[in-house]
């Protein structure tokens, strides 16, 4: 039962979050710029400006407007976009954030399949060779900027080698870049906690007593100690796919991979406020999420956790 | 057995007892003359800087560094307007160094505050409290601050305020969580039933406790809001443009990536630098300060 309360409690604090976002959005949004001008001629006269202002109810005071944004979000109407002859937000974004969810999605399995094997390597050989080049990797990863790291990337491995596309989004090989240089800095933050943690498990009692059932030392890394050094990983997942995807909006820049990010740029830049406020609110509500599934994954992990850490 | 070093003593934190061996401070000689290096090279840009940041000399576009057949006229090279690239990076410095200055100092001071107040006062205050920090969390942050810096305009005032907003909340999470289990401690106890107050007790006994923390992530914070500010220049709602920033330098060097080396390399270098410096200056406080923590990052 404390259970369900605890995931409750949680979904309505996600919920919250969303609630504010989306507030913040709608009211900063509405000091960008004048959308008018982007859908009429240079030479509209003020009642052509005026019929359009009222058709998109823009010459309503800002209250009401509010009003009728969260009665038709309610509805989960995201409303139109004012470019595009006024395809509904949701729609576009629905095309662009299948892109971002295969860009931050392969991002994180090269971030989890890489780093946690490479953490337990370093941890079960302290002070070796391969100890030396993870941790090297895992500082300079963490350092490197993602947005420079990709340009040289795109330097050596598409223009001087030609391995790999320059930029968008064409079949699976033009995916790699860009994964590689937004996953690096999760991978670098994963693989020092899997080091560390299984440093610190190693030494336990628990660990010791295994050893001394004469376990297999496989048996012994994986079902004793992996499982125990993972507990801290599953938390800092949550906050990875945020950061990947807040991150993947300068690599898509870079990439020119026609994502959400991009998106949301270029509608800022065209004043597209139902856009920027759609897309916003979509990916708050995606990474308030993921930061539930982390916290209940990490509750039914280690039941030794208790609702002291709401 | 463990790895794990002891506990630290509450209320010693900040002053390890007996001399600290030298040995320790090993660790930082290198992570601290880099770091030194580039807060001379920012400051004194000025006097030191061979060239204008900003002068262009057209007839000596995208001129080689000296080590790549180039002139001591422009050590490092110039990039595609004839701008030293030398000079460009020092005043970079200065301004990465101009939005450090600001930008840490205040969101600490903002985290510590907020974090110290809801853990303190815990129900529905602290919850608002943490509600506004885990908006911030769920709030893309890149994105809001290109939302913010397309209304505003690019300029450094408005770079160092997104960039508050940006990075408060790192600190207000951790102090609370420290203060939450401070506060059911028995010197905590006995100073309130001795009839301290709650500014008082915050003051006296829970800020030198979480100073450790805050002085860890402080260290942390210096590479990554370098970096943001890099990012948000590299996005073209930092710094604004001609404004010789290591953002700006890269979204600029890009565009001749493929005839020159150099203008995209030298300030990517230098952010890579700067960047690992805080790294490692922030583990290896950490490591003197604070083992327990280690999962921060």
């Amino acid at each position: 039962m404390q259970f369900w309360n605890f995931l409750a409690i949680r979904l309505v604090q996600a919920f919250v979050v969303v609630f504010i976002v989306a507030s913040i959005v709608f009211f900063v949004s509405r000091l960008v710029g004048h959308p008018e001008s982007f859908l009429l001629p240079f030479d509209a006269t003020d009642e052509e400006i005026e019929t359009v202002r009222e058709r998109f109810g823009l010459d309503d005071p800002h209250i009401v407007q509010y009003r009728d944004f969260l009665s038709d979000l309610a509805r989960l109407d995201f409303g139109n976009s004012y470019r595009g002859g006024g395809t509904s937000t949701i729609g576009a974004l629905g095309e662009r954030a299948v892109n971002t969810v295969k860009l931050t999605s392969v991002a994180l399995v090269f971030a989890v399949c890489l780093s946690i094997p490479l953490g337990v390597a370093a941890a079960l050989n302290r002070g070796k060779l391969i100890d030396w080049l993870t941790r090297f990797l895992a500082v300079f990863g963490q350092a490197t900027p993602s947005f420079w790291l990709g340009l040289m990337m795109i330097f050596l491995f598409a223009v001087e080698l030609g391995w790999f596309p320059t930029g968008g989004a064409e079949g699976f090989k033009s995916l790699i870049l860009p994964a590689v240089s937004l996953g690096l800095l999760e991978m670098a933050a994963i693989m020092r906690l899997t080091r560390s943690g299984m440093i610190d498990v190693l030494g336990t009692d628990f660990i010791v007593t295994a050893r001394a059932k004469g376990l297999r030392e496989r048996t012994i890394i994986t079902r004793h100690a992996l499982r125990h050094a993972l507990l801290p990983v599953v938390t800092i997942l949550g906050i990875g796919v945020g950061r990947l995807i807040a991150g993947s909006v300068v690599i898509e820049v870079v990439f020119s991979w026609p994502g959400i990010g991009r998106l949301i740029i270029d509608s800022i830049v065209q004043s597209d406020y139902p856009m920027v406020q759609t897309a916003l609110i979509v990916l708050a509500a995606s990474i308030a999420l993921a930061n539930v599934v982390a916290d209940v994954s990490y509750r039914l992990i280690d039941p030794r956790i208790r609702a002291a850490a709401l | 057995m463990t790895e794990r070093a002891a506990a630290p003593v509450e209320g010693e934190l900040f002053r390890p007892r007996g001399p600290i061996r030298w040995r320790r401070w090993l660790g930082l000689s290198l992570p601290g003359s880099i770091a030194l290096v580039f807060l001379l090279a920012g400051a004194l840009a000025d006097v030191l800087a061979p060239h204008d940041p900003s002068f262009i000399d057209l007839a000596a576009r995208l001129a080689p560094p000296v080590f790549d057949g180039g002139t001591w006229d422009y050590p490092l090279g110039t990039d595609d307007f004839g701008r030293d690239i030398l000079s460009r990076v020092m005043h970079g410095a200065r301004i990465s160094l101009i939005v450090v200055a600001i930008v840490v100092p205040g969101a600490a001071a903002i985290g510590t505050l907020v974090g110290m107040l809801s853990g303190w006062m815990g129900g529905l205050t602290g919850q608002i409290l943490m509600r506004i920090a885990d908006v911030q969390l769920a709030l893309p942050s890149v994105l809001f601050a290109v939302l913010l810096g397309s209304i505003f305009g690019p300029s450094l005032r408005n770079v160092i305020i997104i960039l508050l907003i940006w990075s408060w909340s790192a600190y207000a999470r951790l102090v609370r969580v420290e203060v939450l289990s401070l506060r059911e401690r028995d010197f905590v106890t006995a100073s309130r039933a001795a009839g301290a107050g709650g500014w008082w007790i915050m003051r006296k006994h829970l800020f030198p406790n979480v100073v450790n923390t805050i002085m860890v992530i402080i260290t942390m914070e210096v590479a990554v809001v370098i970096l943001a500010e890099a990012s948000l220049s590299f996005l073209g709602v930092g710094v604004p443009a001609g404004t010789p920033s290591w953002g700006r330098m890269i979204t600029d060097g890009r565009q001749v990536m493929n005839v020159a080396w150099w203008p995209i390399w030298l300030p990517g270098l230098a952010l890579l630098t700067i960047s690992l410096t805080g790294n490692l200056m922030g583990d290896w406080l950490r490591d003197l300060l604070d083992p327990r923590l280690r999962h921060v990052r």
